[in-house]
């Protein structure tokens, strides 16, 4: 456990950095609105690196990052044109089409020199857990180098016009994500990019304030992501991102409460959760008077969570064949990783299994495997039979739950319902 | 008038002339290099592999009488090759296929559905799986769904990196050869002889080289390695990657490093086309040796053939061990 929490604090102080530079350039990219820019950019560096292959040079060598470096500076002049034709057609399409052929490029370059085929799906892919200090210090002077030329040349670069303070901008922005995505992967250095500014630039208005927000958001959130890999065992890119994605919806939750009338935000916000819920409760009792033996996620997720509440409607048969079904499934499981086991061992320990004996062990395998299948199947079938049974009445009860947690007008109803004939 | 006409007929005779005279000095070129060959290419049997593992084997057992060719080249990801236009072409003069089996080349079935030629669908005599015979180690159960470790719930399909199973794989391809041409059966069964003399008197040699790494710990980052660990005798003892495509996460890295550290491990294996950074970041935390091993012939510069492929991996595991 704590070798796990060793190494992950250099990926995220990693992190740190890149929630750094990038939650400054997302604010910049949102302002211009060119969302996708980074990942033009990034397949327009891969397609370098794919060139410099081609040419014969080995990954990670100086002539590699030149192409790469060579190639992000050609589309960062094709990028500064696009605000010229912007008028007519949104800039974002002409940084897709960038983007399409740059990656159908690497394709077509790729079939020639097929080394670099898992090489450009790494500098697509990154992983943040990997990296570490050395990387660290590459990216910090770099990114310091960046950010200084832009605190100097702030007022041009932040409300441009000219072509060349274009180029600039979109140059330095090229150096950065070819770092980056190198390291962590285009999924994340998007959030890096997009999340931590959306969120700043919900909450203020200043650049300054801005900033400050996104920092905070992005760092926390990277540490609420790494925590989460952690803890449930995730694979840390994809954790992240995720990660992200909620901080997004979380602030898009709070934004109204902050913005707007509060009190009549919080009215809207119960009667949509009450509505949603009614709605959700609905729809289970409906499949379920429809379709007993269908699949009722809600219910399938109830008693995940809660397993005795079969009990509820299970009769004492069902119950037993559900438990000796259960056992019987764990007793193949188990008999099966013995078998596992032991053809690992005999690999290296005592006579080697021969061809016969490896064919009966695997033969025993399937048969384990088919076995639980069918435990499985008696499982699901058992279930089906006990909801078969109830589903009238549990489809009523819930539709009756529905309706009454619905914020229908009640008090209204009842009044024209009962004492209209009366008035 | 009629000299500009007679003119004009003379031009166009010397022009037709000087077309046919192209012509006939390209095909007597051609005469001359197909004669010079000991067989003549559109003699030779067409046979298409799936992989540059089973061209070697077929090249063993066909010898000059057949052309293979295998679709996937040298150092792609097999499991991951997607067909090229070229390939519905090679498979149209094609009179045997040899593939993997075991859910390794799946895309191969597709592919075959575009060819039109009968005898080398499913079932035909120019079809052969290769793994037909083989002891498939670390099968899960039925190929539906995702089981536990490797995706590839029929077995494990590197299987040719046991040297012994090229015993059926070579049966299955002479089976396949004496079908389609029987006539040279004898050819075929004597070739297969010689070479699995030669690769006999070799594993010896190899078994001998790997003897002081028996029961030696190793980590690699995808599982292809059970088949030749089982013929070696080494102890593979976990996996970087999860399941095939699926990233480390923390406490799964961690437990590998926790790992290596109490038990030893002298070596990380990595394939050509496997992220270097994350195994060398796996290999720097414990300080250990990465090894670059071939799974397939031709993916590293010195895995010219079957044989040479396990050359250069037993050279390599040896002197990582000797670090």
């Amino acid at each position: 456990m704590t070798e796990a929490l060793a190494f992950l604090w250099p990926p995220f102080l990693v992190a740190v950095c890149l929630v750094g530079i990038h939650a400054y350039f997302g604010i910049q990219v949102l302002a211009r609105n060119v969302i996708f820019v980074d990942l033009a950019l990034a397949q327009v560096a891969a397609l370098g690196a794919t060139v410099a292959f081609l040419l014969g040079h080995p990954a990670q060598n100086l002539a590699t990052y030149g192409y790469s470096l060579g190639f992000t500076l050609l589309a960062a002049v094709l990028l500064a044109f696009t605000r010229a034709w912007a008028a007519r057609v949104p800039q974002e399409a002409l940084i897709g089409v960038i983007y399409v052929v740059a990656a159908a490029a690497s394709i077509l370059l790729i079939d020639r020199a097929p080394q670099g085929a898992e090489h450009l799906k790494q500098i697509l892919t990154g992983n943040i857990l990997t990296s570490g200090v050395n990387e660290v210090l590459v990216i910090i002077p770099l990114y310091l180098a960046v950010g200084l030329v832009h605190l100097l040349a702030r007022g041009r670069l932040t409300r441009s016009g000219s072509l060349l303070w274009d180029f600039v901008f979109y140059a330095t922005f090229g150096v950065v994500v070819t770092s980056s995505v190198a390291l962590a992967g285009v999924l994340l250095v998007f959030s890096f990019l997009i999340v931590p500014a959306a969120i700043g630039v919900m909450f203020a208005s200043s650049l300054p304030r801005q900033l400050a927000i996104g920092w905070l958001a992005g760092i926390l959130t990277s540490a609420a992501g790494f925590a989460a890999s952690f803890a449930f065992d995730l694979p840390t890119g994809a954790a992240l991102v995720c990660a992200f994605g909620s901080a997004l919806a979380l602030a898009g939750v709070v934004y109204p409460f902050i913005r707007a009338d509060r009190p009549r935000v919080l009215r809207i916000a119960v009667a949509a959760i009450r509505w949603s819920t009614a709605a959700l409760i609905a729809g289970t009792a409906l499949q379920l008077a429809a379709a007993p033996r269908a699949d009722q996620p809600l219910l399938d997720l109830l008693e995940y969570a809660a397993p005795s509440l079969r009990n509820l409607y299970f009769t004492n048969t069902e119950a037993a064949t559900w438990r000796d079904a259960n056992e019987y499934a764990e007793r193949h499981r188990l008999a099966a990783a013995q078998l596992i086991e032991l053809e690992r061992v005999r690999r290296t320990q005592g006579d080697t299994l021969s061809d016969a004996e490896m064919q009966r062990i695997s033969s025993f395998l399937k048969s384990y495997a088919e076995m639980r299948k069918g435990e499985q199947f008696v499982l699901g079938e058992v279930r089906a039979r006990a909801r078969e049974r109830i589903h009238w009445s549990l489809a009523l009860g819930l539709l009756a739950a529905a309706l009454l947690l619905a914020p229908l007008p009640w008090r209204r109803l009842w009044a024209r319902l009962f004492r209209q004939p009366a008035g | 008038m009629g000299g500009v006409t007679a003119g004009g007929a003379l031009y166009r005779l010397v022009a037709m002339w000087r077309g046919r005279l192209q012509l006939c000095l390209c095909f007597g070129a051609v005469w001359v290099l197909v004669q010079s060959s000991p067989l003549r290419a559109q003699d030779r049997l067409q046979i298409i592999t799936t992989t540059t593992d089973l061209r070697s084997l077929a090249e063993a057992v066909g010898g000059d009488l057949i052309e293979a060719v295998s679709l996937v080249p040298a150092n792609f990801d097999a499991e991951e090759y997607q067909p090229k236009p070229r390939d519905v072409l090679r498979l149209k003069n094609a009179r045997l296929v040899v593939r993997v089996g075991l859910d390794y080349d799946l895309w191969f079935d597709r592919l075959l559905q575009a060819a039109t030629t009968h005898e080398i669908q499913r079932g035909g005599s120019g079809y052969v799986d290769a793994s037909f015979g083989i002891a498939a180690l670390e099968v899960r159960g039925v190929s539906l769904g995702a089981g536990d470790g490797h995706a590839h719930g029929s077995g494990n399909p590197h299987y040719w990196l046991d040297p012994s199973n090229a015993e059926f794989i070579t049966a299955n391809i002479l089976a396949g050869l004496a079908r389609i041409d029987p006539a040279n059966a004898g050819v075929y069964e004597a070739n297969r002889q010689a070479f699995l003399t030669r690769l006999d008197r070799k594993l010896t040699e190899w078994e001998m080289k790997l003897a002081p790494l028996r029961s030696m710990p190793i980590i690699a980052y995808h599982n292809s390695w059970p088949y030749f660990a089982r013929r070696f005798r080494l102890d593979f003892i976990d996996t970087i990657e999860i399941k095939p495509g699926v990233p480390p996460t923390p406490s799964h890295l961690a437990g590998i490093i926790e790992a290596m550290r109490t038990r030893g491990v002298r070596m990380v294996v990595r394939e050509p086309h496997e992220p270097e950074r994350d195994v060398a970041f796996v290999a720097a935390k414990a300080g250990v040796p990465v090894v670059v091993l071939a799974a397939s012939v031709g993916a590293l510069p010195n895995t010219g053939d079957y044989l040479a492929l396990f050359n250069a991996n037993v050279a390599a595991l040896v002197a990582a061990a000797a670090r």
